[in-house]
C-alpha cells in the first residue's frame, strides 16, 4: 500500500512533461548571422559512427546530433524529451514512455516503438559486441544476460505495447532511467537501412539517422561534416545548417586553430595556459566543471598498503589546493571526496581534514605512519602514462609526501596501454586513474570502489557498504536512496582505497559569437541542436 | 638490368615476410591490448569483442588468417577506426601523404643540391658560410618549433594562410606544411651535396679537365656532378620514405590526415592490423626506394654496373 502511494508520487514527478518547443531558450533580442555554419574541435577520431559501439566522448559528441534517444539533454544539462514526449514508471521496475507521433528518420520513415526495441537489442546482442553492453545492458532486465550470451536478445526488457508506446523494465528500480535513455546506444537505428548496407551504413550517404543532423561527409583524422536534418521533429528550432567537427588531438595545434579564426570552439585547452588565454580572452574563455574525478589508486591487496592509517595519511598531507591553483592550474576544482560536486543520487561527502591548517595534518598523518610502523625513508612505487600532466601531479604528490612524511615515491611512466592493462590486473602499488561519469548518478563513481566491480582497480571491497549500496539501489525513494549510497560513499572513503584530488573541468576558448552555451552542463554533452551564431 | 631489378623485387618477398612475421609477434608480445583502456570491459564483452576480431583464435591461426587476407590484398579491419577497413584507412591518407612528403621531397633536391653547389664551389666565402648557417638551423631547429613558429608568423599574425588543416589538396593547406618537410630536407641533402661536391673538385680527373682548359661550368656539370651525387641518392632514400611515411610532427602541428597519424595511433591503440597493414606498405616503399636508388648508382657511376 504504501508503495503504491509512493509509485503514484513518483509518476506525478516525473511525467507532465509536454511535446512543445525545447530548443535553446534564447536571450530577447538576440540576432542572428547570416550563416549559420559552426566548426568546432572535436578532441580525436571517433571509434565508429554506430551509436551501439560508440564509446569515446568525441564519437557520442557527434552522435548526439545524429541521433535522438527518448529523452535528450540540454544545454544546461537537464533532461527533456526527445523521441518520447512524456513518460512514467508504472512500478518499480516498469517504465512507459509516450513516443510523439511526428519524429521522423533522415529519410521521412516513422521513428515507432519497434524502432528503439530493435535498437536495444541490437545494442546488447553479443555480435554487435558493444562496449557498453553491460555497462548500460546491466540496468534492464535480462540485460546483463544477454549481452554474456546466455539468453536470446528478445528476453531484453524492452517491448513496444503499441506503434508510439515503448515499456522498459528494469533489474532494479532505477531512478535515473530517463535520463540513461538520452544515450544514444539506447536509442532507435533504422532497421532496413543496417539490414542493406551492414557495416557500411555509418557512412555518409548510406546513414539513416533521426537527429537534428544528418551526415555528409567523413574523412577519417580530418573532418566529419553534418547537416540540418529537415525531416527532424523539431527542425524549426535548428538554427545552424552545418557544423564541422575536426579531431584535433595537439592541444596548441586547436588553440592555434581557434586563434588563426579556422575553428570556433577549442575542444579542451592544455594545462599551465589557463591564466595567460584568461588574461588575453577573458570573455571567450568559458571553464565548467564536469563529473569526473581525477585520482590515485591504492592497491588495497599489496600488503603495503593494508593498514588504512598509511592510505590515511598519505592522502591527507595532500595540499589540493595548491594541485588545483598551481601544479594543474587549469580551473580545476580540489577533492576531498568520491562523489563530486554535481552528481546526482549522492551527496559528496568531504573528509574532515580537509578544512584542518596543514599543520595539524601533517601532525596527524605522521601519528598515524607512526603507529602503522612505516618509518620515514619507506618507498612506494607510482606508476603513470606519459603525459607532461600527469607527471606535474606526480612531481607533486612526491614532492608533498618527502617534504611532509619522509616518504619516498618512485615514478615509473609507461605508455597509456600498458598502465591500463597493469590497472585491470591490479598490478602497482599506486596508480594515477581518472574517471569521467557514464551517467549523473552516484553509481556510476561507486563502481570504482564496489566489491566484484570491473572498474574497480583497487580490489578494495567493503560488504557492509555494498550491502547498503544493494539496499539504496532497491529503493523507490529517492531521498532515501540518496541518503543510502552518500552514507555508504563516506564509509568506503573512511577507508581510503583511493586519493581523490581534483574533479574534472572543461577549460575551453569559444568565439563570443556562438550562443547557446551553458557552463551548467556536468558531462559536455552538448548538442549542436542548442547553438546558434549571433550576428557579428 | 632488368633481370637484376626482378630479382630484386622477388628477394624482397622474403624480406617482407620476416618483417610481418616479426612485427607480428612484438605487436602481440607488447602488453596492453586493443580493449584494454580507462575503462575496464567486463568479461563478457571482452569476450564478444574477441571474437568479433578473430582474437579468440590460437595465434598462429590468427597469422594464417591475417596472411591469407594479404595474399588477397586485405589488409584486414581496423580496431580504432572501428567502422574502417586498413584498406580505406591507408588509400584516405597514403595520397596525402605522398603528395606532402613527395613535393618537398622534390624541392629539398632541386634547392639542396642547388645551395650545395652554389657554396662548395665558393668555399669558405661569406655565401658559403650564409648556406652552412642556414643548413645548421634547419638541423638544429626542431620541427615542433619551426612549424609553430611559421604558424604563428603566417596564419595568426599575417593571416595569408590557414594555421592547418585539409581541404581535398587545395594548395593553401599545402604550402606551410611542405614548406616545414622542405626546410628539414634541404638542410641534410645542401650539407651532404656541398661536402661531397668539394671532394671531388679536389680529384684529379676534375684537375685534369681544368688542365684542358675547360670551363667551370662544364667541369662542374659534365664531370663533377655526377660522381657527386651518389651520397645525396644515398641518403634520398631513407629521407623520402621518413618524408611520406613518418611526417608525424609536421602533421600533429598542422592537423594532417596522413599516414604518421595512422602509424602512432594505429601503435598506441594495439590495432594490430593497422599497425600491420602500415607496415607492410612501409616495406614495400623501402624496398622500392632503396632499388630506385640503386638503379640511380649505376647511371651516375659508370664503375657499378648490374
Amino acid at each position: 500500500m504504501q508503495l503504491r502511494i509512493e509509485l503514484t508520487a513518483i509518476a506525478a514527478l516525473t511525467l507532465a512533461l509536454t511535446g512543445a518547443s525545447l530548443a535553446a531558450d534564447l536571450p530577447p533580442g538576440t540576432q542572428f548571422h547570416a550563416s549559420q555554419t559552426f566548426v568546432r574541435s572535436n578532441g580525436s577520431e571517433p571509434e565508429s559512427m554506430d551509436p551501439a559501439v560508440a564509446e569515446t566522448v568525441p564519437a557520442n559528441q557527434i552522435l548526439r546530433d545524429l541521433f535522438e534517444g527518448l529523452t535528450a539533454t540540454d544545454t544546461a544539462g537537464k533532461t527533456v524529451p526527445g523521441v518520447a514526449e512524456s513518460w512514467k514508471q508504472t512500478n518499480p521496475t516498469t517504465w512507459v514512455f509516450k513516443l510523439r507521433t511526428n519524429a521522423k528518420f533522415s529519410n521521412g520513415a516513422p521513428v515507432t516503438a519497434d524502432d528503439f526495441v530493435y535498437g536495444i537489442r541490437r545494442f546488447v546482442d553479443p555480435k554487435t559486441a558493444s562496449p557498453y553492453a553491460t555497462t548500460f545492458g546491466v540496468f534492464l532486465l535480462n540485460g546483463l544476460e544477454v549481452a554474456q550470451g546466455k539468453k536470446p536478445t528478445s528476453e531484453v526488457g524492452v517491448k513496444a505495447l503499441d506503434k508510439f508506446t515503448l515499456e522498459i523494465k528494469t533489474k532494479d528500480p532505477v531512478a535515473f532511467l530517463p535520463e540513461l535513455v538520452a544515450n544514444t546506444q539506447l536509442g532507435p537505428v533504422h532497421k532496413a537501412t543496417i539490414e542493406k548496407w551492414g557495416k557500411d551504413w555509418v557512412k555518409p550517404g548510406n546513414m539513416v539517422g533521426n537527429g537534428a543532423f544528418v551526415l555528409k561527409d567523413w574523412q577519417v583524422n580530418n573532418r566529419i561534416v553534418v547537416e540540418k536534418n529537415l525531416q527532424y521533429w523539431d527542425a524549426a528550432n535548428v538554427h545552424l545548417t552545418k557544423v564541422t567537427y575536426l579531431p584535433i588531438e595537439d592541444q596548441f595545434a586547436d588553440i592555434k586553430l581557434w586563434e588563426s579564426g579556422e575553428t570556433d570552439y577549442v575542444y579542451q585547452m592544455p594545462p599551465g595556459v589557463f591564466d595567460k588565454y584568461k588574461a588575453q580572452y577573458p570573455k571567450e574563455l568559458r571553464n565548467q566543471a564536469i563529473i569526473g574525478l581525477r585520482y590515485y589508486d591504492y592497491q588495497t591487496k599489496d600488503p603495503v598498503f593494508k593498514d588504512v592509517r598509511v592510505r590515511k595519511a598519505l592522502s591527507m598531507v595532500i595540499d589540493r589546493e595548491i594541485l588545483s591553483k598551481r601544479v594543474t592550474a587549469d580551473g580545476q576544482p580540489p577533492a576531498y571526496s568520491l562523489i563530486v560536486t554535481g552528481v546526482v543520487g549522492a551527496d559528496p561527502t568531504p573528509y574532515e581534514w580537509a578544512t584542518w591548517p596543514m599543520d595539524k595534518r601533517v601532525a596527524e598523518a605522521k601519528k598515524l605512519l607512526e603507529q602503522a610502523g612505516v618509518k620515514p625513508g619507506t618507498k612506494y612505487s607510482f606508476a603513470y602514462n606519459t603525459s607532461e600532466y600527469h607527471k606535474k601531479m606526480a612531481v607533486f604528490v612526491a614532492s608533498e609526501w618527502k617534504t611532509k612524511l619522509g616518504i619516498n615515491m618512485e615514478t615509473e611512466t609507461m605508455e597509456f596501454k600498458v598502465l591500463a592493462k597493469k590497472r585491470h590486473d591490479g598490478a602497482f602499488q599506486l596508480a594515477r586513474n581518472g574517471w569521467l561519469a557514464d551517467y549523473n548518478d552516484a553509481t556510476t563513481f561507486l563502481a570504482l570502489v564496489r566489491c566484484d566491480s570491473d572498474q574497480n582497480t583497487n580490489f578494495y571491497c567493503n560488504r557492509e557498504a555494498e550491502a547498503l549500496i544493494q539496499k539504496g539501489s532497491q529503493s523507490t525513494d529517492a531521498a532515501k536512496r540518496k541518503e543510502l549510497l552518500t552514507q555508504a560513499s563516506k564509509m568506503i572513503m573512511d577507508d581510503y582505497p583511493i586519493i581523490p584530488l581534483v574533479q574534472y573541468s572543461l577549460p575551453r576558448l569559444i568565439k563570443s559569437y556562438v550562443g547557446g552555451y551553458s557552463e551548467l552542463n556536468p558531462q559536455d554533452h552538448y548538442r549542436s541542436k542548442d547553438f546558434y551564431i549571433i550576428k557579428h | 638490368m632488368w633481370s637484376y631489378t626482378l630479382r630484386r623485387i622477388l628477394s624482397a618477398i622474403p624480406t617482407m615476410l620476416v618483417v610481418i612475421t616479426v612485427c607480428y609477434l612484438l605487436l602481440h608480445a607488447t602488453p596492453g591490448g586493443p580493449f584494454d583502456s580507462d575503462r575496464k570491459v567486463s568479461a563478457a564483452v571482452l569476450a564478444n569483442l574477441e571474437a568479433k576480431y578473430h582474437l579468440d583464435l590460437p595465434l598462429w591461426q590468427q597469422y594464417l588468417l591475417y596472411l591469407k587476407g594479404l595474399l588477397q590484398g586485405d589488409l584486414g579491419a581496423s580496431f580504432r577506426y572501428a567502422d574502417w577497413t586498413v584498406n580505406d584507412l591507408v588509400a584516405a591518407a597514403l595520397p596525402i601523404s605522398l603528395s606532402i612528403g613527395g613535393i618537398a621531397m622534390l624541392l629539398s633536391v632541386v634547392i639542396g643540391v642547388g645551395l650545395g653547389i652554389f657554396a662548395a664551389l665558393r668555399q669558405n666565402s661569406v655565401v658559403d658560410h650564409f648556406v652552412m648557417l642556414l643548413g645548421n638551423m634547419g638541423s638544429a631547429f626542431p620541427s615542433f618549433v619551426l612549424g609553430p613558429v611559421m604558424i604563428i608568423i603566417f596564419a595568426i599574425a599575417l593571416k595569408w594562410l590557414p594555421a592547418g588543416g585539409w581541404h581535398d589538396f587545395e594548395v593553401r593547406f599545402m604550402i606551410l606544411p611542405i614548406a616545414l618537410l622542405t626546410i628539414i630536407n634541404v638542410s641534410t641533402i645542401g650539407r651532404v651535396m656541398r661536402g661531397s661536391l668539394i671532394e671531388v673538385m679536389h680529384s684529379n680527373f676534375i684537375r685534369t679537365a681544368r688542365a684542358k682548359g675547360l670551363p667551370t661550368r662544364v667541369v662542374v656539370m659534365r664531370h663533377a656532378l655526377k660522381p657527386a651525387l651518389l651520397p645525396v641518392v644515398s641518403v634520398m632514400g631513407p629521407l623520402a620514405i621518413s618524408s611520406i611515411t613518418a611526417a608525424l610532427i609536421t602533421e600533429t602541428v598542422f592537423s594532417l590526415p596522413g599516414l604518421g597519424k595512422l602509424i602512432v595511433n594505429g601503435a598506441g591503440n594495439r590495432d594490430y592490423t593497422l599497425v600491420l597493414g602500415l607496415v607492410v606498405l612501409i616495406t614495400v616503399l623501402t624496398v622500392t626506394l632503396n632499388l630506385l636508388v640503386d638503379l640511380a648508382y649505376a647511371w651516375l657511376d659508370p664503375k657499378i654496373r648490374y
